[in-house]
């Protein structure tokens, strides 16, 4: 077993320091506490080091992870909050700990397909240019750009719904 | 009904709120990687066995039947290589001689060195240990890659400038006309800009740059505070070096750190009508204000937190104005600070008295003269701190005050010939200035308020 050799460590080390806390606010603007937030950032990073001798773009890689793992805990807490729905609890989260815009708006985007979820995420909320969005995701420029898209009519004509 | 546009594009440009991590998460995440590591190695290690069990035992039996021996095993090709560092990064510049950067190299080792003969042309430090240095490194022609010829650098400090590393830049030429950068401003060890007069932005502390389309404006000041950057845009006709100069119609735009969106500053632009006059303006940020002098005179002020519009401080009439833009886009003649917790400073260039400071303790209501800087070489730059200390760059050097602009000492230490064009406080005591002539390879500085400066030199 390779261990990180002290230099990769320090590089590592630079890159956590780094990026940890922007990734961590970036996962606690959509999931629904501090303590969730540092749970997906952490094992994002932990994901992050078992590759980190194969990775071109490092950066590029946490947010893939985080994204996914917030589409996951997204599913999770959506089934737990349905469960418990059923049974006549309230809801898991506490929606008043956030401003109710960022939750109104986490919650059409946890609606939103996959495949524009990411790239929505990754361009508008993570700040990668859109050529980067289409490496990560490995689809071609031009259907990003149609993605987004579509991706901003659908909050769009959802966000109008709700407000009427 | 509200816009459904307006929840879309706050949400959007909300300002992502760091989380640092609880202590101790880093050694957390290193253990379970590398727990993580063995249980995979021993699972690729069972697993092996349980194939070579197989290719042992299968050959036995075909060598019975086909009376033929076991071929080697084929070698499989070495996993964990690595691709090119940058090699999907079309608007990064690694540095002038073309190494790879800390962050993308992928199995990076230590962080590369800064380019050599590194002509500093602009600094800017987060805290006290992290900072960047923009300048032109290493020889036209052999700079890159992807562009031998473009020798935009970027150097960077986690050492609050002990030592510097090489960091990726803008693939961007010098400041020249309407193309290149000149100076850099960083908001965190994420979020930086190059500018002065494209802009470029990054988000990832420097590993990819891209350039923002100002639609032909030049960004000729550019600051961050708060939860906003701010940058003046202008229509300028200055060529060469002289980039920043004829600039005849400016605007204040501002962003989120985090985002691309630039939007013009609500209220800020009405104060901008120049007439037609060419003239620089003076941009200054307070961690809740932010202050513009524009070539009338009259002080525009709002807040940096995208909270509500700018607007003309009332009675405010500057004792002097902006004047032409210096080399680097600042103005040349009112140089506007901030010292102690609430007032401004105005360092204004007088026939007869060389050097005038104005002090306002109202925001820039009214104005009273404090003292008489020395008037010795041409000011290039003001700063102050929260403590009330005003440091002035010079082409002769550095001089300092800490009774509010009454009386001024020269910086002592070992300074550059033809001074400084730049010096900036990061806190009270530490400091950084940028000299004039940027053949010396290096920047000063300073961990005593600005009394005494030393060299830092970028290799």
């Amino acid at each position: 077993m390779d261990r990180l050799r002290t230099s990769d460590r320090a590089a590592a080390e630079e890159l956590f320091n780094a990026c940890y806390p922007r990734l961590a606010g970036w996962v606690r603007r959509l999931v629904d506490d501090d303590d969730t937030a540092h749970e997906i950032a952490a094992e994002a990073f932990t994901r992050l080091l078992g590759r980190w001798s194969r990775l071109d773009n490092p950066q590029s890689y946490l947010y893939m992870i985080a994204t996914n793992l917030v589409r996951d805990h997204w599913r999770k807490t959506g089934r737990e909050r349905r469960a418990l729905q059923s049974v006549g609890a309230t809801a898991v989260a506490d929606p008043a700990y956030h401003p109710a815009q960022d939750v109104h708006v986490r919650e059409l985007l946890q609606a939103l397909p996959d495949r524009l979820r990411s790239a929505f995420l990754l361009h508008y909320y993570a700040g990668f240019p859109v050529r980067d969005v289409a490496a990560l995701l490995g689809r071609p420029e031009g259907t990003i750009k149609a993605d987004l898209f579509q991706a901003r009519a659908r909050l769009r004509a959802a966000l109008g719904e709700s407000d009427g | 009904m509200a816009d459904p546009r307006d929840d879309l594009d706050t949400w959007m440009r909300a300002q992502i709120q760091p989380l640092p991590p609880p202590p101790g998460t880093f050694e957390l995440i290193r253990k379970r990687a590398r727990r993580r590591k063995m249980a995979r190695a021993a699972a690729a290690a069972a697993s092996a066995a349980a194939v070579i069990a197989v290719v042992a035992t299968v050959p036995r039996l075909v060598i019975t039947q086909l009376n033929l021996g076991p071929g080697p095993a084929s070698s499989g090709a070495q996993v964990g290589q690595t691709s090119s560092a940058g090699a999907h990064h079309h608007q990064r510049q690694p540095s002038a001689t073309a190494r790879p950067t800390p962050a993308t190299g992928p199995a990076s080792s230590a962080p590369p060195a800064a380019p050599p003969n590194f002509a500093a042309t602009s600094v800017t430090f987060v805290g006290t240990s992290t900072g960047y240095v923009l300048g032109q490194a290493g020889t036209p022609g052999h700079c890159g890659p992807p562009k031998p010829f473009i020798c935009t650098s970027l150097a960077g400090t986690g050492d609050g400038g002990k030592t510097w590393h090489g960091v990726s830049a803008p693939v961007t030429g010098a400041a020249k006309g309407r193309s290149g950068v000149s100076q850099v401003r960083f908001y965190n060890t994420s979020d930086g800009w190059a500018f002065g007069p494209q802009l470029w932005a990054t988000h990832n502390g420097g590993q990819t740059w891209h350039q923002i389309d100002t639609g032909g404006r030049r960004v000729t000041a550019l600051e961050t505070a708060g939860q906003r950057v701010f940058a003046v845009w202008a229509d300028c006709t200055g060529t060469g070096t002289g980039w920043a100069a004829g600039c005849t119609g400016q605007a204040l735009y501002s962003a989120a750190p985090g985002s691309n969106r630039w939007a013009p500053v609500p209220g800020a632009a009405a104060s901008l009508n120049l007439n037609g006059t060419a003239s620089a303006a003076a941009l200054m940020l307070t961690g809740s204000r932010g202050y513009l002098l524009p070539p009338s005179g009259v002080l525009v002020s709002g807040p940096v937190s995208n909270a509500g519009a700018w607007a003309p401080v009332t009675g405010s009439a500057a004792p002097c104005l902006p004047g032409a833009a210096q080399a680097d886009g600042q103005p040349s003649g009112a140089l506007l600070a901030a010292a102690g917790t609430s007032g401004l400073v105005l360092v204004c260039p007088d026939a007869a008295a060389g050097r005038v400071v104005y002090t306002s303790a109202n925001g820039g209501r009214t104005w009273r003269q404090a003292g008489t800087a020395p008037a010795v070489g041409t000011a290039t730059s003001a700063a102050g701190t929260s403590t009330g200390s005003i440091v002035l760059a010079t082409t002769a050097g550095i001089d300092v005050s800490t009774d509010g602009g009454a009386t001024w000492t020269p910086a002592a230490g070992t300074l550059p010939a033809g001074g400084f064009s730049y010096a900036g406080m990061t806190t009270p005591s530490q400091g950084v200035a940028v000299p004039a002539d940027s053949s010396v390879h290096a920047v000063w500085l300073t961990y005593d308020g600005g009394m005494t400066w030393q060299e830092s030199p970028i290799k």
